[in-house]
């Protein structure tokens, strides 16, 4: 009576299949938690979009945990004439997009630097690297404000996206260079015999392995940066550069007085380009997660 | 080492990204160092402090003290869910034989969530009038007597706020250590399991310590997070009530941009950094010491 | 000017700098018509009010207007109707020395110190400049003042806040409209005897409670109370203040709030009294539209009713005086101040009060007459009505006067004494020492 893991785990060695011997309460036992716990973890999900379909009355009269009694798309309606939803996407993608592509570039770049090509004191610059992890983000928002004031960078896609990508770099060295240790050594050494330098090696050995790694890169930084609201309301002020969080704020009435079916209808619609992406490379993700977390 | 690399080939892979990270952090980071020597307000001239602030910091300001024990709370509460709970997790799905891809992707979903819908999630749960699911939850089993506004309440408010952010991401990290407990050799929890050894024996002497470095490092990234923390007890209760869920984080905030006195913020925010390298260092250093013996 | 950015710039070392500040010089803040042509620009406005509300509707319309006149000329609204989060941003601005054109601030403390630097024009010189001076309430006017009595913020809305409550709660209770404030404890405990929550009140909002606080001394000592307690020239524990504390303390011994008030939202908090679950709430005129029209549930409809702020015996003040607001006004760059910015200001508001009225609004000017909703119930108009029979003093929220640390600290105690987590005495003696040690930066 054993099966494999159903799913094809290419990354994962295959489900233990010896495990004839288990007593079947404690297999029992924990597939019942396994299985409270996925409760635990989708169903916000859930009653965010349950929660979208409701009328007004029925989101403050009603049980908030109860289904709808009926289901109203007027909250869409509401959400997308009141605010410029499309708009704060495109934003959002742009913003997305430009800090992770900076996060890998910059972040491949210095962990080949650090790991692969080694130098004196890479352990000092690595660890100086390291201190972006601890720094908490509220801080640099006075002296950064103040610095792209000076240079014209305010209210720009870039005043976004180069504090995102500053402070989003620290973990991105940090899983790359762990999987850049799990490159056996023997690669580069046949490479460098075969007469490659370090710029060919790169865009041909590191860069090409380093797939999933990329993929994960993104995809965690992509959750804070799609999700980001303080760097946005910091440095941005036109309509047409506000991306989703900033959004959001159309939909707050007089003297704190929110629009929650509202914003819950624009948090729908502005999560699922995130959970698309999410489900599609996942499986990417969780292997860089792994390979990267665990090699290190 | 690469052996055909060149001291320009380092520069060139080095030099951009150590001038983004140094512009974008470092540069921010040493300008907040600075303003911690001073008064200012934003507005009237800089005054020089000297180490005014900081004294201050430690020997005048009760609220400080009370958002770095609560700090420590939330600290823990975060790192027992997102360590200690994702390492319960995960080493139930190695158990399992069907699904554990999918449960591993339904496990990250939180994560995607934006904060403020999160926020305004919590506040529901935990609410009393509308009762809250928690509250109708204890209610259903008879226990009327637990039945509170559980963010109104000063001794439950900053477990309260603790829960959501390390719910939040612990399927992250039960990713993480999943992948390192699949990756013990099976002859050794053959071996172990043929001497008779027990599941807890199996599991704290061959699993635990093959695994350790990386509950180590999900240890580190926990605790750094955890440390900045902000979102959610901001939006939650905003350090209240009183200052019962107050964090250094949500504290120093307050002080920069509702008490404009950057001076003093800058102050907290060194602390906090201070702070987490220490917590790293103590988590190497007890891990390194434990390993030795 | 803005040498205050020099040290923090030189620190980041950048040579582009010194000499950089950058635009035009601004005026002096009472010259309030300088000379030049008009030059059609696009100016900014940074504002906290909702993205949805008349007043932004209004502006675009008319900013198109002044436009097909003036080619060349935009209007660019940039809200963020959180406050919190407007003030992070109007902070932030305001210490890079970038605030727009036009900004929206409360008569804050930290405002007093923009306008002491030069950089607010002068609303009453500028006001009186155009000839709209006289169209204003002086109630509308007076909140916007500074406690020198200064003008610098242009108010656009004006909005009376009531008691509104429940009849047949009240009833089902037995009890009746407060005539003291001293009648709430007992009032709280006779609804509470009944089943009944007492008063819906949105406490993650911070404002509505600490409007509680400042009703008693309102009475008893009058306005000038709050501006001696911000300065520690007087003390909670004076007898006004220490009155009003008690209050505070009697107010949560009756349970006249729910036990998780703290924690309950805006939107909660108005279900709770809009579903006939809660007897009373205190909220202003800008929810006319939720609690005075057909919106409102049929089933508490005609049972709502309002009355304004009770008095207490041997009051200083009169009934008619009581919490009346213009909301967070507008302030005027000095520094981009010129000709075009004026001549904007002088076309815009001279047309803002006539169509901000007929959204059924209260105009912050006399002379426009409120279009009541045709779907509006009876205490609509009873509500417009108050509007024009008002004392000459009012009740300032506390929000505004105190300076941030102190208000800061006092809205956490305030709300541990309302959950009856701390004693009377235990709040005056925080609250004092935050303001002995906080008024001093601000108020000097």
């Amino acid at each position: 009576m054993t099966t494999v893991a159903s799913a094809p785990a290419p990354a994962a060695r295959p489900g233990r299949p010896r495990r004839r011997r288990n007593v079947h309460p404690f297999r029992i036992a924990t597939a019942v938690i396994v299985a409270a716990i996925v409760i635990v973890q989708v169903y916000p999900l859930a009653w965010l979009f349950m929660t979208s379909l409701k009328t007004e009355e029925d989101f403050v009269g009603g049980n908030p945990f109860a289904l709808p009694t009926s289901i109203s798309f007027d909250n869409y309606a509401r959400a997308f004439s009141v605010g410029d939803l499309g708009m704060n996407i495109v934003n959002s993608l742009i913003v997305t997009l430009g800090a992770s592509i900076a996060i890998v570039v910059f972040g491949m770049m210095a962990a080949y630097a650090l790991q692969v090509l080694g130098f004196r004191g890479s352990k000092a610059v690595k660890g100086l690297f390291l201190l972006g992890i601890v720094v908490p983000v509220q801080i640099a928002l006075v002296p950064l404000f103040i610095d792209y004031a000076e240079v014209g960078l305010l209210d720009t896609h870039l005043s976004m996206i180069i504090p995102l990508a500053g402070f989003a770099f620290p973990l991105s060295v940090y899983l790359f260079s762990s999987f850049f240790e799990y490159i056996p050594d023997s690669m580069y050494e046949a490479a460098s015999l075969d007469g490659a330098g370090p710029y060919r090696i790169f865009l041909r050995i590191t860069m090409p392995l380093s797939t999933n790694t990329i993929v994960t890169v993104v995809l965690v930084n992509s959750i804070f940066i799609w999700n980001d609201f303080i760097f946005g309301n910091t440095f941005v002020l036109s309509d047409d550069l506000k991306t989703i969080p900033l959004g959001l704020q159309n939909y707050i009435g007089a003297m704190g007085n929110v629009d929650w079916t509202a914003t819950f209808a624009a948090v729908c619609v502005t999560v699922t380009p995130l959970l698309l992406v999410f489900l599609v490379l996942n499986r990417a993700m969780i292997y860089g997660l792994e390979s990267g977390a665990n090699k290190g | 080492m690469l052996p055909n690399r060149s001291r320009l080939s380092v520069l060139v892979f080095l030099l951009p990204p150590l001038l983004v990270y140094g512009v974008a952090v470092l540069l921010p980071i040493v300008q907040s160092l600075f303003l911690s020597l001073f008064h200012w307000d934003g507005i009237t001239d800089m005054q020089f402090a000297g180490l005014d602030n900081y004294t201050r910091m430690f020997t005048g300001d009760d609220v400080f003290w009370t958002a770095f024990r609560n700090s420590l709370v939330y600290l823990v509460v975060c790192l027992v869910m997102q360590v200690g709970g994702a390492l319960v997790v995960a080493n139930l799905l190695t158990a399992l034989n069907r699904g554990r891809e999918l449960v591993k992707t339904l496990y990250l979903l939180p994560a995607v969530i934006s904060t403020v819908a999160i926020s305004f999630l919590f506040q529901r749960i935990y609410s009393e009038n509308p009762e809250g699911l928690l509250n109708q939850v204890l209610d259903f089993f008879g226990l009327h007597g637990l039945t509170r506004p559980w963010l109104s309440d000063v001794d439950t408010v900053l477990v309260a706020v603790s829960l959501p952010e390390g719910w939040r991401f612990m399927g992250l990290y039960m990713v993480i250590l999943y992948a390192a407990l699949i990756a013990v050799p099976q002859e050794l929890e053959e071996a172990a399991r043929i001497d008779g050894a027990s599941r807890w024996t199996v599991f704290a002497k061959v699993r635990f310590p093959y695994i350790r470095p990386v509950w180590i490092t999900t240890i580190v990234m926990a605790a750094t997070y955890t440390l900045r923390g902000f979102d959610i007890p901001f939006l939650l209760t905003n350090g209240g009530p009183g200052q019962s869920s107050e964090l250094l984080t949500t504290y120093m905030y307050k002080q920069a941009f509702v008490g404009t006195d950057y001076g003093y913020a800058s102050a907290v925010s060194v602390f906090i950094v201070v702070e987490c390298l220490i917590a790293v260092a103590l988590i190497f250093g007890l891990s390194g010491r434990k390993a030795r013996a | 000017m803005k040498r205050f950015r020099l040290p923090l710039i030189a620190l980041a070392a950048s040579a582009l700098i010194a000499s950089c500040a950058g635009g035009p010089d601004g005026v002096d803040p009472g010259e309030v018509d300088p000379d030049g042509e008009i030059e059609p620009r696009e100016i900014s406005w940074l504002l906290s009010r909702p993205a949805d509300g008349a007043t932004i509707a209004i502006f675009e319309a008319l900013a198109e207007e002044y436009a097909e006149e003036h080619p060349g000329f935009s209007l660019e609204l940039i809200t963020t109707p959180d406050r919190p989060s407007y003030i992070q941003k109007y902070e932030t601005l305001a210490a890079a020395g970038k605030l727009p054109e036009l900004f929206d601030t409360d008569a804050t403390p930290f405002a007093q110190k923009l306008a002491d630097q030069g950089q607010m024009m002068d609303v009453e010189a500028l006001l009186q400049d155009m000839g709209l001076y006289d169209d204003y309430r002086e109630n509308a006017l007076d909140y916007q003042r500074f406690d020198d009595g200064s003008l610098h913020m242009i108010p656009f809305e004006f909005q009376l806040e009531f008691f509104w409550y429940n009849q047949a709660l009240f009833d089902q209770a037995g009890v009746q409209v407060p005539a003291s404030l001293d009648d709430f404890p007992q009032l709280c405990a006779d609804l509470r005897a009944a089943g009944v929550t007492p008063i819906a009140l949105n406490g993650t909002d911070q404002w509505p409670l600490e409007r509680y606080i400042a009703y008693h001394p309102f009475r008893t000592a009058g306005p000038g109370y709050i501006q001696d307690l911000k300065r520690g020239e007087a003390s909670l524990g004076d007898q006004a203040g220490r009155q009003a504390v008690e209050w505070i303390e009697s107010l949560a011994e009756a349970e006249c709030f729910d036990r998780g008030f703290s924690s309950t939202g805006y939107a909660d908090a108005q279900a709770l009294f809009t579903s006939g679950s809660a007897a009373m709430y205190n909220v202003g005129t800008w929810e006319l539209a939720s609690l005075a029209t057909e919106n409102l549930d049929a089933a508490v409809r005609d049972d709502v009713d309002f009355f304004t702020l009770p008095t207490v015996e041997g009051a200083v003040t009169a009934p008619n005086e009581y919490v009346v607001s213009s909301g967070i006004g507008m302030a005027v760059n000095a520094d981009t101040y010129d000709p075009l910015v004026r001549d904007f200001l002088e076309f815009a508001l001279a047309e803002y009060p006539g169509r901000y009225a007929a959204t059924g609004a209260l105009s912050p000017t006399t002379g426009v007459a409120t279009a009541v909703p045709e779907d509006a119930t009876e205490r609509y108009r009873q509500a417009v009505a108050a509007a024009d029979d008002l004392g000459e003093q009012l009740v300032m929220p506390w929000d505004t006067q105190l300076d941030p640390t102190a208000n800061a600290r006092l809205q956490q105690e305030l709300v541990l004494l309302a959950q009856g987590n701390i004693t009377a005495d235990e709040f005056i003696a925080t609250v004092d020492s935050t303001i002995q040690e906080s008024a001093p930066k601000y108020f000097d």
